[in-house]
C-alpha cells in the first residue's frame, strides 16, 4: 500500500500541491496529466529524486520521506530509457544487484528470468547505442525490475515509440505485472494507453491533483470539465437545470433524473452520438437535427461535428459509416443520445 | 555586379547556336575578369596592409632633439637612472629616455652578441667596459660613481637581532640561513660579493671561510642581477643578501657596514683588494676571465654607431653635470666622482666636444 | 560551373593566413639550428635536466589539479547555489592576471614576512628557487584549464543517468566513480593535457619564483640573454620535439577512445 499524504514540492520550474494518494498493493496504477502537469516530478519525489518541501510518502509501513533514493526499494525507467551508454546491454542490466549484495547464483537465475521474458538474449553483448527504441525499453525494464523493486515507476514508456513497438510493450508490461507482485505507477499523457493498462488512476494538472478512484470512474464520471476532456468527452457544454432535464441555449436535454444544482455542465462521449440522415426513431430520448460543420479523418475512424443552433455536438463514426450515410459538411442530419449517456458535473 | 549584368543581358539575346558558342565564350572572358579584379583587389589591400610598417622607420630620422634614447644600465642604478630619466625629460620633452637594466656584462653582451640597438652603456664595473666593448663597440669610458659593497637583511630575517659586523660570516654560515648573492658571470654585484668574502677570511683570520660560506649557499640563491634579491629579503624568503650600499638605503633595508679592508668601497686600499679574484665567463660560454679585486667603480660610454647619438649626448651632458646627474646620484647614497674621470688626455679627446669640459684625466 | 561566393575566399584567406602564421616561425625554430650543434645540446647534462623538470614538474601541476579539481568541477557542474558565479570568476583568475604578477603574488605570501610563509617556514617548506615553488606555480596557472574542461565533462552526463544508478542501490560516491566519471573521462584527459600544456610552457611566473632549478622556458631565455640565439635555439628545438611527442601520444590516447565509445 503506497500513501502519498500532502505532499509538497517546489523546484524552479515545477511544483506540486497538496498531493494525496493512495495506491493498493500490486496495482497498475496510472497517472495522467498533460506535458508539465508535474507527473515526472511526482515520480522523481516518490523515488526520492528530488527535494520534497513538506508531506510524507508511505510504502507499506515505512515512512520513506527521509530516505535517500538507494534505500527505498524503488526502480525508476525514464521516458529516455538512460540506459548507461558505456556498459554493454548486459552490464546494465546487472549493474543494480552488485548494490543489494546478491549471490552469484541468484544473480544468474535473476538474469536469465527477464532475458528469457524480455527476449534479449541477443542483445546481451551490444551497446546501447545501437539499438531501437523497442529494445531499449525492454533492457530498462529488466535492469529496473532484476532488483526485485516494491515499485516500479514509469515515465511515459510508450510515448517515443513507433506504435508497432507500442504494442509490444504494453504487452510486456502487462505480462511482467501480472507475473510479478510488484506496484506499477505509470505515467502518461495519452488516456487510451491508460485505458488499456491501468486498474486505478489519477489526473493531474498544473501540479495538483484533478481526479482519483478507479480507470472506470474517471472515464465515466470526470469530476470537472478539465477530466472530462482528457478522458475524451468532447461534447462538454455549460447548461442549466431545469427539472430533469439540461437546457442550453434553446435546447432541452434529457438526463433522466433531477440535479439538485442550478448549473453546471453535461458531457457525453462522442462514441455515444448517433448520427443518421433521417429522425431515428428509437428509445434514445435525445434527438436533434443539426448541421455538417466539419468532418475530420483520424484515421481509423471520422470526427463528425454537428451544428445544433448555437451547440456543437461531435460524434465518431466509421469509415463505413460515413459513406454509407453520405455524410459531407453542409448537409442536415440527426444527432442522438441516450439519456443514461448524458454525464453531469 | 558587372559580370552579373552582363550575364543577364547574355540571355535576353536570341537562343541561337552561334549566341550561345559566343555566350560561353563570353562567360569565360567575364569570369577571368572578376577573377583579375578579385586579384587587384586582395593585392592593393596587402599594400596597404604593410605600408604602415614602412612609414614606421621613416620616423627615426629625425634632425632636431627628440627620438628615443636607449640606456643600458646596472641594476644597482636603476633608481637613481629614472630619477634622471624623469628630470631630464621635463627639460627636453620631445625625448623618450627608455632604460633597460640588467647586469652589466649581460648589458654588454646584449651589444655585441645580440647587437640590440642601444646608445648608451653604463656598468657598475667600469672595466666591463674596457673588456667586453673598448674598441668593436665603444672608444672611450668615463668613470663617474662608486659604491661599497654591504650585507643586507630585514627584521623577518633570521637572527636579525643578533647579527653585527663582528659575526656575520659565522651567522651566514648556518645551515638554516637563506642567503645569496647575484650571478657572477652576469652581473659585477656577483663576482664583487664572492671577493668581498675571500676578502674576508684574510680580514678576520678565519681559513677556509670562503669555502664553508659558499657551501652555504645553493644554487637557487643565486639570481641574475642582485636587484632581484631586493624582492626576495622584502617578502621574507630570503634572510641575507649582497648587495650596494646605495641599493640598501634606496629600498629601506637594514645592513652590515663592512670595514673598508673589505668593502671594495674605498679605493686607498686598491692593493688589497687585487689580491681576490673570480673567474667568470667570457665573450663567450666556453670561453673564461679572471677578474681581480678592485674599488667599485662606475662607468658609462656611448655605443659606436648608436641609433641616436645626439640625444644621447644631450643625456650625458646632463648625466655628467655636477648639478644634474651627479647631485641626483649623491641624494642616492651613490657618491660620484665629481668631476667625472678619464684615464688618459688621449681618451679625453675622443669625447664629443660638450663633454670634453666635464671630465677630468685622473688614473 | 559555379561561382564561388567572396565569402568562401574569404574562409580560405583566413585559413591559409593563420597556418603560416603559426607554422612559418616554428618551421625557422625547427630548422635553424645545425644537426651538430643539435647532438651537442642534448648531450649537455644541464639541458636534459632542464627539459626533465619542466616535464615532470608540469606532470606533477596537471595530476595536483586533477586531484584537488575534481571534486570542485562535478559541484560547478551539478550544483546552483548563489555566489556561482563568482566561484567561476575566481577559477579564471589565473588565466587573465599577467605571469610576472602571478609569480610575485606567489613569492610574497611564501616569505617570512606572510603568516603563511611562516607556517610552511615552519614546516620546513620552501618555495623560493625549490621545485615545491615551481610546482606550486605551475599548478596555480594551470588549474582554471582542468577545471572548466572537466566541468563540461560532467555536465554532459545527464543527471538522470545518476538518478537511474541512485534509483538502483548506489550511493552517490558509488554513482560518481561507475557512472560519472568514466562518461567524462574523455574531457578530463583533455583538460588534464590542457593543463600540461599551460604548465610546460609557463615562463614569466616561474622566474619570479624559482630561477634555479631551471626549467626549460627559463633557460631558454637566459641562453638567449647572455648568448644570443646560436645558443638557445637548439634548446628550444629539444623542448617543442619532446613535448610535441607527448602531445600526440596523448591525442592518439584520446581519439583511440573516442572510437572505441
Amino acid at each position: 500500500m503506497i500513501r502519498i499524504k500532502n505532499l509538497n514540492v517546489d523546484l524552479e520550474e515545477f511544483f506540486l500541491e497538496d498531493i494525496n494518494i493512495s495506491i493498493d498493493e500490486n496495482q497498475f496504477f496510472i497517472l495522467m496529466g498533460p506535458t508539465g502537469a508535474g507527473k515526472t516530478v511526482l515520480l522523481e519525489a516518490i523515488a526520492g529524486l528530488v527535494p520534497v518541501k513538506s508531506g510524507r510518502i508511505i510504502i507499506g509501513k515505512r515512512d520513506v520521506t527521509r530516505l535517500p533514493p538507494e534505500k527505498r526499494g524503488i526502480s525508476i525507467v525514464y521516458q529516455d530509457y538512460a540506459l548507461f551508454p558505456h556498459l554493454t546491454v548486459l552490464d546494465n542490466i546487472i549493474y543494480g544487484l552488485h548494490f543489494h549484495r546478491v549471490k552469484k547464483d541468484e544473480q544468474k537465475r535473476r538474469s536469465e528470468a527477464l532475458i528469457q521474458q524480455l527476449n534479449l538474449r541477443h542483445l546481451l553483448h551490444r551497446y546501447p547505442g545501437t539499438l531501437s527504441g523497442g529494445e531499449l525499453q525492454r533492457v530498462a525494464l529488466a535492469r529496473a525490475l532484476i532488483i526485485h523493486p516494491d515499485v516500479l515507476l514509469l515515465d511515459e514508456p510508450l510515448s517515443a515509440l513507433d506504435p508497432a513497438f507500442r504494442e509490444e510493450i504494453r504487452d510486456a508490461l502487462n505480462r511482467l505485472h501480472r507475473l510479478s507482485n510488484i506496484t506499477f505507477i505509470m505515467v502518461t499523457h495519452d488516456f487510451a494507453e491508460a485505458l488499456s493498462l491501468a486498474q486505478q488512476a489519477a489526473v493531474i494538472n498544473n501540479g495538483r491533483i484533478e481526479q482519483t478512484g478507479t480507470i472506470e470512474e474517471i472515464f465515466r464520471c470526470p469530476v470537472s470539465r478539465f477530466v472530462a476532456e482528457f478522458v475524451g468527452m468532447k461534447n462538454c457544454i455549460p447548461v442549466r437545470f431545469n427539472g430533469t432535464n439540461a437546457a442550453v441555449e434553446g435546447l432541452e436535454i434529457e438526463t433522466g433524473r433531477e440535479w439538485a444544482k442550478e448549473g453546471g455542465y453535461i458531457a457525453v462521449r462522442p462514441e455515444d452520438v448517433v448520427i443518421s440522415r433521417r429522425p431515428l426513431h428509437s428509445s434514445m430520448r435525445n434527438s436533434f437535427q443539426g448541421k455538417v460543420t466539419c468532418v475530420r479523418d483520424r484515421g481509423f475512424f471520422y470526427e463528425v461535428v454537428v451544428r445544433v443552433g448555437d451547440t456543437a455536438f461531435t460524434s465518431l463514426i466509421t469509415k463505413g459509416a460515413l459513406l454509407d450515410l453520405g455524410i459531407q459538411e453542409g448537409i442536415m442530419v440527426w444527432v442522438s443520445f441516450k439519456a443514461t449517456a448524458v454525464h453531469v458535473f | 555586379m558587372n559580370a552579373k549584368r552582363k550575364l543577364n543581358s547574355l540571355y535576353l539575346r536570341e537562343h541561337t547556336c552561334d549566341t550561345i558558342a559566343v555566350s560561353e565564350k563570353n562567360i569565360l572572358h567575364i569570369r577571368r575578369s572578376y577573377m583579375k579584379r578579385k586579384a587587384s583587389i586582395l593585392f592593393i589591400s596587402l599594400v596597404v596592409l604593410v605600408l604602415p610598417f614602412q612609414l614606421g622607420f621613416a620616423e627615426k630620422r629625425e634632425v632636431e632633439p627628440g627620438g628615443i634614447v636607449i640606456i643600458f644600465h646596472a641594476g644597482s642604478l636603476s633608481v637613481p637612472f629614472e630619477e634622471m630619466e624623469k628630470r631630464f625629460e621635463s627639460i627636453y620633452p620631445d625625448i623618450d629616455v627608455l632604460r633597460e637594466a640588467a647586469g652589466s656584462q649581460k648589458c654588454a653582451r646584449m651589444i655585441t652578441e645580440l647587437e640590440k640597438p642601444c646608445d648608451i652603456m653604463a656598468s657598475a664595473d667600469y672595466k666591463v667596459i674596457d673588456k667586453l666593448l673598448i674598441p668593436e663597440y665603444a672608444d672611450w669610458n668615463i668613470r663617474f660613481a662608486t659604491n661599497q659593497l654591504v650585507l643586507c637583511y630585514t627584521d623577518t630575517s633570521r637572527y636579525s637581532g643578533e647579527v653585527t659586523e663582528k659575526n656575520w660570516y659565522e651567522i651566514l654560515k648556518r645551515p638554516d640561513v637563506v642567503w645569496g648573492h647575484s650571478d657572477p658571470d652576469l652581473d659585477p654585484c656577483g663576482y664583487r660579493s664572492l671577493m668581498v668574502m675571500q676578502l674576508a677570511e684574510k680580514h678576520y683570520k678565519r681559513p677556509g671561510l670562503y669555502k664553508d660560506l659558499i657551501a652555504n649557499r645553493p644554487k637557487e640563491n643565486v639570481r641574475p642581477k642582485s636587484v632581484d634579491l631586493i624582492s626576495l629579503l622584502q617578502t621574507g624568503n630570503m634572510d641575507y643578501a649582497w648587495e650596494y650600499r646605495s641599493v640598501a638605503v634606496q629600498h629601506g633595508l637594514l645592513y652590515i657596514t663592512l670595514p673598508d679592508e673589505i668593502n671594495l668601497g674605498n679605493y686607498q686600499f686598491d692593493d688589497l683588494y687585487d689580491t681576490s679574484v673570480v673567474k667568470v665567463t667570457g665573450k663567450e660560454p666556453d670561453s673564461f676571465m679572471e677578474i681581480r679585486g678592485q674599488s667599485v667603480t662606475y662607468g658609462i660610454t656611448l655605443v659606436k654607431d648608436a641609433p641616436n647619438t645626439d640625444a644621447a649626448v644631450l643625456f650625458l651632458e646632463y648625466l655628467l653635470d655636477p648639478e644634474g646627474g651627479l647631485a641626483v646620484l649623491d641624494s642616492m647614497g651613490q657618491p660620484p666622482f665629481v668631476p667625472a674621470r678619464v684615464p688618459t688626455e688621449e681618451m679625453r679627446g675622443m669625447l664629443p666636444q660638450n663633454l670634453k669640459s666635464l671630465v677630468e684625466v685622473k688614473k | 560551373m559555379k561561382t564561388r561566393e567572396l565569402f568562401f575566399w574569404v574562409m580560405i584567406a583566413s585559413a591559409v593566413i593563420i597556418m603560416a602564421f603559426i607554422l612559418l616561425p616554428m618551421i625557422q625554430l625547427m630548422t635553424a639550428p645545425s644537426l651538430p650543434m643539435l647532438k651537442k645540446t642534448i648531450r649537455e647534462r644541464d639541458v636534459l635536466q632542464s627539459i626533465w623538470l619542466s616535464i615532470y614538474t608540469a606532470g606533477l601541476a596537471s595530476l595536483i589539479s586533477f586531484v584537488l579539481g575534481t571534486p570542485l568541477a562535478y559541484l560547478l557542474s551539478r550544483a546552483q547555489f548563489r555566489g556561482k558565479g563568482l566561484i567561476e570568476s575566481i577559477i579564471d583568475l589565473p588565466i587573465v592576471i599577467p605571469h610576472p604578477v602571478v609569480g610575485i603574488a606567489i613569492l610574497s605570501i611564501a616569505g617570512r614576512g606572510h603568516w603563511v610563509g611562516q607556517i610552511l617556514s615552519w614546516l620546513g617548506v620552501r618555495i623560493m628557487g625549490s621545485v615545491t615553488g615551481i610546482v606550486t606555480v605551475l599548478t596555480f596557472v594551470g588549474l582554471p584549464f582542468y577545471i572548466n574542461a572537466a566541468k563540461e565533462g560532467f555536465e554532459a552526463v545527464s543527471p538522470r543517468l545518476e538518478k537511474v544508478s541512485r534509483s538502483l542501490g548506489a550511493s552517490m560516491l558509488s554513482t560518481f566513480f561507475r557512472i560519472t566519471f568514466p562518461l567524462a573521462s574523455r574531457s578530463i584527459l583533455v583538460g588534464a593535457i590542457m593543463c600540461l600544456a599551460r604548465a610546460v610552457s609557463e615562463f614569466g611566473a616561474v622566474v619570479i619564483v624559482a630561477y634555479h632549478p631551471m626549467i626549460a622556458p627559463v633557460m631558454i631565455y637566459e641562453r638567449f640573454e647572455a648568448y644570443g640565439l646560436k645558443y638557445s635555439q637548439p634548446v628550444a628545438f629539444w623542448l617543442v620535439a619532446l613535448c610535441l611527442i607527448l602531445f600526440l601520444l596523448l591525442r592518439m590516447l584520446t581519439l583511440y577512445r573516442k572510437k572505441r565509445s
